[in-house]
């Protein structure tokens, strides 16, 4: 299919790659790079290390400004993905791109459909994708239609698109973020497969223990520059990671076990029927001061709706919840913050941060009206000022200034925004939600630690995360939450393996109810 | 990406982009003036007129007589009233289009005080522009109340007002104000004791209509600008004009905060109709405000609802409008061409294309250099 290939030279590869950008920022300098075929490539680095980049420019989305994209052996010119994939080029991004409607089949063949004058073949489609489907194990049924299948099967269907389409190499953008477990060993499999027949694959990922499991060998990057490349036997987890930030860095966490020293959230029963999005049945956990309470789940399955109610952002149809010694069912925001509530929001960009304002006023959202900040009625801008200063040297906020937009910010860095103001109020009770997500893994490691100190200081803290791995290193107990209600409740986590949870999220397993609520005092709905 | 370009520099050199940033604003809007000016010279050059005669009296004619500057400054004391009063839910991220009804409001109010109730001196003067200030304040309530608490659509709620508090304002002026036994058409005129004090009386040289009102103006303005920077509310305006989901995510109670920003909006626009009634016209007349509280939005707008900058672009856009008027009766050129000129600047100044192109190749030709 691809006679414009050479027989020898990389599959895929980069000489003297740069990219700068229109505004100036350089975000990919002098890479090169060879991959030969039939190897899986993982490419690992920080946020903003330049690997979306290179990406980027190896499916024709962007263009280098200096140096040469090589594919097949020979450089070339690409200008576009659809050039891209007539080189045999497949890219599946992160946020898959499927039309929800569509089935599988229709899906795959999207684009070179088989048919004749303008019909689609749609029975020759599904054939099509069962036989792909059967030769590469990716299992997928191909009558269903999308918005009706698991997010791990719309996945196998954006990798079967990019095999219907002839592609010899395959670029796979952080693909497991949105998996479980189980979900993800099957897709190392079928990608160990895609490798055996002659497929090159270039993994990228920030978790570095797959990287190990699945990778042949492995690149880093670090700001905008290739670091270095090994042999995935001859790597850890601990060496990657120092090649990343450059320094050796670790995100174990060693900790105490937790000091109960009373309640600090009692949710009891709660009900909420969502308008849109995942209703919540009969919610019922406490979470004691000074522990960390992690909630697992697929996303979607609730944690959303079950964060904003007990941040005061919704209404919960029945139920008592009681922060501290205050029941906060029928308060507003202020009065949740009031009762000791922190809040780090899932999505930080819609409403974590007011994006355009400066650092120093997104760190008083909450306390903009009280002294010291305000006085007499009147705002006192050194006082703010010097408390967006205090903060940012505390949570090491790197910033050139207090009135630097927050949009500016990489993430990492507008999480410390945010995780600054939340815990500087002290709170009775943090819910963290996705606290880790797109943060780079220095800001990573600073949120587990900072997590950790709030613990020990004695506030409650409700974990929210789709990352297993970051809640069994923090969290002293462990729920499962799936369709809107608790499944399991594991109360020690020693032991417990990401295999396990995986189950109960999924489903496979479940705790009986009477577990799940024992021990859990009565609490009057006020 | 372009964060950690920020996050890498230190103060100093963070301190110098956003210095040289404001100097690329500053110049680029002079620029945008400029770039307008020539295209309505070229529009002249093609319709067959003397672009420089018409230049000259449009751009030197406001200031060739006294009692011409003072028209400049009457006119823009009322159009940056507007541009305040509207510059203020703009913060809030509201669209308020009602200036209009809560003008009308202010005038009404205040010329009900001034006409009929004997006040002593000064009290005279101040009570009626309270009373305008309150009507404005309540007129602005209204859609306020509607968008914060039913989830009407703004836009709709104040252009509807508009549209319903001009005809009672014409049939009140046509009917039970009219002064008795007059054959135009408009209220008794007020009381001596309440009209704001002409500038002329102060400076000795004839001023035409302008006054005082030009003083509260910019005290207004200084004030609102103090509430948006130094106050609670003003940063609860700022935050949810910003992000309200943001804001309300920081316990901020948002529509409480909308209802305030339509209801401080409305108070100015009152003060606005208070300044023509006390210190323009001295009475009611039809028509009062003509097509100032469209062009009020276009002066918020020009100065990004920033209350300080509004000012100068009020007198800016006055000085314009005062320009076409000369222009237009010293030479053949119409006051059209200057609604073509202004609308080129609202155009090039309110897409910021020229300073956001220039910033751009600023920071590529630095990247390149170093």
């Amino acid at each position: 299919m691809h006679k414009a290939w050479e027989r020898s030279g990389p599959a895929i590869g980069a000489r003297a790659v740069t990219k700068t950008y229109g505004n100036g920022v350089r975000a990919v300098r002098g890479v090169d790079l060879d991959v030969p075929v039939g190897e899986i490539r993982a490419i690992v680095g920080e946020n903003g290390a330049g690997k979306s980049t290179l990406m980027k420019m190896f499916y024709g989305l962007e263009q280098p400004s200096s140096g040469e994209v090589l594919v097949g052996g020979r450089p070339r010119v690409l200008g576009g993905p659809a050039s891209a994939i007539g080189l045999g080029v497949g890219m599946v991004h992160q946020n898959l791109m499927l039309v929800p409607s569509f089935t599988v089949a229709q899906n795959v063949v999207l684009g070179v459909e088989p048919g004749r004058r303008g019909r689609v073949d749609l029975k020759a489609a599904a054939e099509t994708t069962a036989r792909l489907a059967e030769e590469s194990g990716l299992a997928v049924d191909p009558n269903a239609r999308v918005d009706e299948v698991s997010v791990g099967m719309r996945q196998r269907t954006e990798i079967l698109k990019v095999l219907h389409r002839g592609a010899r190499v395959l670029i796979l953008d952080e693909p497991t973020a949105v998996l479980t477990p189980q979900e993800t060993e099957d897709l190392f499999a079928a990608v160990r497969r895609l490798r055996d027949g002659g497929m090159t694959v270039l993994f990228i990922s920030h978790k570095l223990r797959e990287v190990r499991e699945i990778s042949d060998r492995v690149s880093v990057m670090r700001a905008g520059s290739l670091v270095g490349t090994v042999d995935t036997s001859d790597a850890t987890e601990r060496s990657l990671a120092a090649m990343m930030v450059g320094r050796d860095l670790s995100l174990d966490v060693d900790r105490a076990p937790a000091r109960r020293t009373g309640v600090a959230l009692q949710v009891r029963d709660v009900q909420y029927a969502a308008p849109t999005g995942q209703s919540l049945d009969g919610i019922g956990f406490d979470v004691a001061a000074g522990e960390i309470v992690g909630l697992a789940g697929i996303e979607g399955n609730g944690q959303t709706e079950l964060a904003e109610i007990l941040a005061g952002l919704r209404r919960p149809t029945s139920g008592a919840i009681r922060v501290g010694g205050t029941g906060t069912a029928g308060l507003d925001v202020a009065g949740h913050r009031r009762a000791g509530i922190g809040y780090v929001p899932e999505d930080r960009l819609r409403n974590g941060a007011a994006l355009d304002e400066s650092i120093a006023d997104n760190l008083v959202v909450d306390r903009h009206d009280r002294a010291p900040l305000a006085r007499r009625g009147l705002l006192r801008p050194r006082a703010v000022r010097a408390h967006a200063e205090q903060l940012i040297e505390d949570y090491a906020i790197r910033t050139p200034d207090a009135s630097v937009p927050v949009r500016a910010l990489s993430g990492g860095n507008m999480q410390k925004v945010i995780v600054a103001r939340e815990l500087s109020a002290a709170p009775r009770l943090l819910i963290a939600s996705q606290v880790t997500r797109g943060v780079d893994i220095g800001a990573m490691r600073f949120m587990y630690e900072r997590l950790g100190a709030a613990r020990d200081a004695g506030a409650g803290v409700l974990l929210i995360s789709a990352d297993l791995t970051e809640l069994l290193a923090l969290a002293d107990r462990l729920l499962v939450i799936k369709d809107g209600r608790l499944v399991a409740r594991f109360d020690d986590t020693s032991g417990l393996t990401e295999k396990r949870v995986g189950l109960y999220m999924l489903g496979v397993e479940r705790h009986d109810h009477d577990h799940i609520t024992t021990g859990l005092e009565e609490v009057d709905a006020v | 990406m372009t964060g950690t370009l920020v996050e890498t520099e230190d103060r100093r050199q963070y301190k110098a982009t956003r210095r040289r940033g404001l100097t690329v604003d500053l110049s680029m809007t002079l620029a945008t003036i400029l770039a307008a000016l020539a295209i309505g010279f070229l529009v002249m050059l093609l319709t067959g007129n003397d672009p420089v005669g018409a230049y000259e009296a449009m751009l030197t004619g406001p200031l060739e007589r006294s009692f011409r500057v003072g028209r400049w400054l009457e006119d823009a004391t009322t159009l940056t009233l507007l541009g305040l009063s509207v510059a203020i839910p703009f913060r809030a991220r509201q669209i308020s289009l009602g200036a209009e009804s809560q003008l009308y409001a202010g005038a009404l109010a205040a010329a009900a005080v001034a006409v009929f109730l004997p006040l002593p001196p000064v009290v005279a003067v101040i009570v009626p522009l309270v009373a305008a200030a309150a009507a404005g304040a309540g007129m602005g309530l209204v859609p306020g109340a509607m968008k914060a608490r039913l989830g009407a659509n703004e836009i709709v709620a104040t252009l509807m007002l508009n549209a319903i508090v001009v005809r009672v304002y014409d049939y009140l002026v046509n009917g039970p104000l009219k002064e008795p036994g007059s054959s135009a058409v408009h209220s008794k005129s007020i009381q001596q004791d309440s009209a704001l004090t002409p500038l002329s009386d102060w400076f000795g040289i004839p001023l035409g209509r302008a006054n005082v009102g030009l003083l509260l103006m910019v005290f207004t303005a200084v004030a609102l600008w103090l509430l948006i920077t130094r106050t609670p509310l003003g940063y609860r305006i700022r935050m949810t004009g910003s992000n309200p989901e943001f804001a309300e995510y920081g316990g901020i109670r948002v529509p409480r905060v909308i209802e305030w920003s339509f209801v401080i909006g409305g108070a100015v626009a009152g003060l606005a109709g208070a300044h023509l009634v006390q210190g323009v016209y001295g009475r009611l007349e039809p028509g009062l405000a003509g097509s100032l509280a469209f062009e009020g939005i276009v002066v918020a707008l020009l100065a990004r609802n920033n209350p300080l900058v509004v000012v100068v672009a009020g007198l800016f856009y006055s000085y314009l409008r005062a320009g076409g008027d000369i222009m237009e009766q010293q030479t053949d050129v119409g006051t059209e061409i200057v609604v073509v000129i202004q609308a080129v600047i609202v155009l090039l100044v309110t897409a910021q294309a020229l300073p956001d192109l220039l910033k751009r190749r600023l920071a590529r030709r630095e990247v390149a250099g170093r």
